[in-house]
């Protein structure tokens, strides 16, 4: 997610359903942003990229579905009210600079920050949203955005820490 | 005539109820009598102890439903045949684990004579629940519980130089250790190359140490290095861990090895088998490659290996120090495998000096045992600087003997037995250079929790070694004139997520800089896949990160074969069975194109 532009973008929102669309399109540039590097790296690593680009194409399609949903408040609200603990791993990996041919630990600290930035600027975002429909739809995206750092955060462990065999 | 008649009058009493009296004194016996057997078979590990040590064969060791073999446990239970045991209660006597006892119950009345073998604790029976009966006096053994003690250089003499540490048993040590053992083989099972282990204690026991040599060639041609570094799940598994020490299987492979003339060890090894004609390749002259090497050489097959380092050994002479493994000792494992004739080609790096597409051109079948020998690093800000080293780059230059600027203060990242072994040299270069130790290792985890051997751990402390526990490095503290300081660390909270896996959780209150002018990164290894070149990588199948293999080692291409760290982890012992495995799977592998070739209708 664009850091600035898109919080911007999202700030000026009053519709979750808006919001969702929005967050939505972020998924599928994300998406397509690993789709892209699949050919950038080399074959013992592309299984770590391809899972990324489909871990990408299921929030899209979570995010998508949630949007046309009559409940979908409902759904939000029950969703929040398990909140998820960042772990804040993350923040002792630091951005990489992919270049040309990123290594498997590259990708993984590409994809943390990622996910480390979308969870910051959606709880960023909530926490400035008054009580609502809207907020629940923030509180909502910075969970599932924590969980899936969550996740990389383990396959980052297992690779890097522990040789990944 | 009554003479002739009466044979026919006893006939009469076939029609007459029984008169035997079941239970004709109704009196109980004593407390401790030795009465019939109860076994507390969630105890008992199948050892088989009592079925040896019984006089008149009256226990067989049988198979139960529920009971799995596992590790340390043979899945068998003993069964009892009362047409033949004496109530002698040896077998109470020697039970490992104080499962098999003794009621006091006396009476068993059974029209059945099958019914007097039974298996204990699982055939239940009227006595099960009685308190009384014969037990094991407390701290009655047969067999001596605790270790012979393994003689050692203490912390403060050790600590100044590379010796090493652990000096070996003596024959008298070592023939009380061998002693002590039961003979039960649980701890052939646990063993990754499933070594004859009784065999060779036995052969310590009876002072044939050749024949112990024999035994221990049968599976494992690193035997001087076993005998020292190995991870001895056999002692995991020892019968006699459960009431007292596992039986020192380690030192005492360790012991047949030094009482043996290394002209003795070659002649025991013998001359390999006529030559076949076949050329392997072996990439890596680490313990996977060359005992891969051994086996082929020793079938007849021409082997040759290639290693990029300046000596062969791999991360046994470049990952393990000097004070656990001695370079002499390793040497003396590699010169008998070089004595069937396998050619070691050293300073020759796959993909620099030799192109991959070379050796599958000239060779029948390429192993690849390239190890795990790239060091990990954190990245974090200010991971570039000089003084910012990799662990297994540090062990390498100490191994080369190559001298570097010894830090007077150092951190070690990581909590592995590789972040023990760099953190322990560190230190006896201090001791040397500066008259001091001063390091400190981080490590994620809580004590108890971390990985390294807890031996390494306690040597590391007695040898001065800080660790600083659940500590999660965040960046490199580097001074206005550009020295390294230190490593900023963050409290770890210890957690497990929602998946049950522990996590890790950061308090950024807790922070602290650990003084140092070296930090050095014990943190993961990778494996150096590079040397296969692009076309090859792509060609290739992967698991995830990893060449894909078959159960044998076998790639998705029929020539290359893969073991060792590079596919399961480092470990010594199980590189030594992938080494095996792989050997057999290609001698297979040679006989079925040899069927093939001798094949009317095949294609030449």
């Amino acid at each position: 997610m664009p850091e600035g532009r898109g919080h911007i973008r999202l700030k000026s929102l009053t519709n979750l359903r808006d919001v969702l669309s929005v967050a939505t399109e972020f998924e599928r540039t994300a998406r397509d942003f690993y789709r892209d590097l699949v050919p950038k790296v080399t074959k013992n690593i592309r299984y770590l990229v391809e899972e990324l680009a489909a871990e990408e194409q299921q929030h899209l399609d979570l995010f998508s579905g949630l949007a046309q949903r009559a409940d979908v408040e409902a759904v939000l609200q029950t969703e929040i009210e398990r909140p998820v603990d960042d772990q804040k791993f993350f923040d002792f990996v630091h951005l990489p600079d992919l270049g040309e041919r990123p290594d498997d630990q590259a990708v993984l600290q590409y994809a943390l920050a990622r996910e480390h930035a979308a969870m910051v600027q959606y709880a960023a975002l909530a926490e400035a949203t008054p009580p609502g429909p809207l907020r629940d739809t923030f509180r909502f995206l910075a969970n599932e955005e924590t969980k899936h750092k969550n996740e990389l955060e383990a396959i980052y462990d297992r690779i890097v820490h522990s040789g990944g065999v | 005539m009554r003479d002739v008649l009466s044979p026919f009058l006893a006939w009469k009493n076939l029609f007459r109820e029984p008169v035997s009296i079941a239970d004709p004194l109704n009196r109980e016996a004593a407390p401790r009598y030795r009465g019939f057997h109860k076994n507390d078979v969630s105890r008992c590990i199948g050892c088989g102890t009592c079925e040896t040590i019984c006089q008149n064969g009256a226990i067989d060791m049988v198979p139960v439903d529920g009971f799995a073999p596992k590790d340390g446990d043979s899945g068998l239970r003993p069964r009892i045949d009362y047409g033949r045991c004496c109530w002698c209660a040896l077998c109470v006597d020697v039970c490992t684990t104080g499962s098999l006892t003794m009621s006091n119950a006396y009476t068993w009345v059974d029209a059945d004579p099958d019914a007097f073998r039974f298996i204990p604790g699982v055939d239940a029976k009227s006595w099960d629940d009685t308190e009384d009966g014969y037990r094991r006096a407390e701290g009655h053994h047969l067999t001596l519980r605790d270790r012979v003690p393994m003689p050692e250089l203490e912390p403060e003499v050790r600590v100044g130089g590379f010796d090493e540490i652990v000096a070996g048993y003596d024959v008298a040590r070592a023939w009380l250790e061998a002693d002590r053992c039961v003979s039960c083989g649980l701890c052939i099972a646990a063993c990754p190359t499933h070594m004859s282990i009784p065999q060779y204690i036995a052969a310590v026991r009876d002072g044939d140490y050749e024949r112990g040599v024999r035994l221990l060639y049968e599976t494992n041609p690193f035997s001087n290095t076993c005998g020292r570094v190995c991870t001895h799940v056999c002692e995991t598994a020892c019968a006699l861990r459960n009431e007292g020490d596992p039986i020192a299987i380690r030192w005492l492979k360790r012991h047949i090895m030094d009482q043996v003339p290394q002209d003795r060890v070659r002649a025991i090894i013998g001359a390999p088998a006529p030559a076949t004609g076949r050329k392997i390749a072996v990439v890596g002259a680490g313990p996977a490659g060359l005992t891969a090497a051994f086996d082929l050489a020793k079938a007849g097959h021409d082997v040759t290996v290639f290693d990029a380092g300046e000596k062969p050994g791999g991360m046994l002479r470049y990952g393990i120090p000097e004070y656990r493994l001695p370079y002499d000792m390793l040497d003396r494992d590699i010169d008998a495998i070089t004595s069937l004739g396998v050619e070691i080609r050293s300073d020759c790096r796959v993909g620099r000096d030799v192109a991959m597409a070379d050796l599958h051109a000239g060779h029948d079948a390429v192993v690849l045992a390239i190890g795990l020998h790239v060091g990990r690093s954190l990245r974090m800000p200010g991971s570039e600087h000089p003084q910012v080293r990799k662990a297994v780059d540090l062990l390498r230059s100490i191994g080369e003997g190559k001298s570097f600027d010894v830090p007077r203060t150092a951190v070690v990242i990581g909590g592995g037995n590789v972040a023990m072994d760099i953190a322990r040299s560190l230190a006896r270069l201090q001791k040397q250079t500066h008259g001091e130790v001063r390091v400190t290792v981080t490590t994620r985890k809580e004590p108890g929790h971390i990985v390294a051997d807890p031996e390494e751990v306690r040597e590391c402390g007695e040898e001065g070694v800080v660790i600083a526990y659940a500590r999660g490095p965040q960046r490199l503290v580097i001074d206005e004139d550009g020295r390294l300081a230190g490593l900023l660390t963050w409290r770890i909270v210890p957690k497990v997520d929602d998946k049950g896996r522990a996590a890790t959780i950061c308090d950024d209150a807790d922070a602290v800089v650990h003084p140092a002018d070296m930090v050095v990164e014990a943190t993961g290894q990778a494996a150096d896949v590079d040397l296969l070149g692009e076309a090859l990588t792509e060609e290739l199948e992967w698991n995830r990160d990893r060449l894909a293999v078959d159960a044998d080692g076998r790639t998705s291409l029929p020539w290359l074969w893969a073991v060792g760290d590079c596919i399961n982890g480092p470990d010594v012992v199980h590189a030594v069975a992938d080494g095996h495995r792989t050997a057999a799977a290609i001698e297979c592998a040679f006989a079925e194109t040899a069927i093939e070739r001798t094949r009317p209708d095949a294609r030449r």
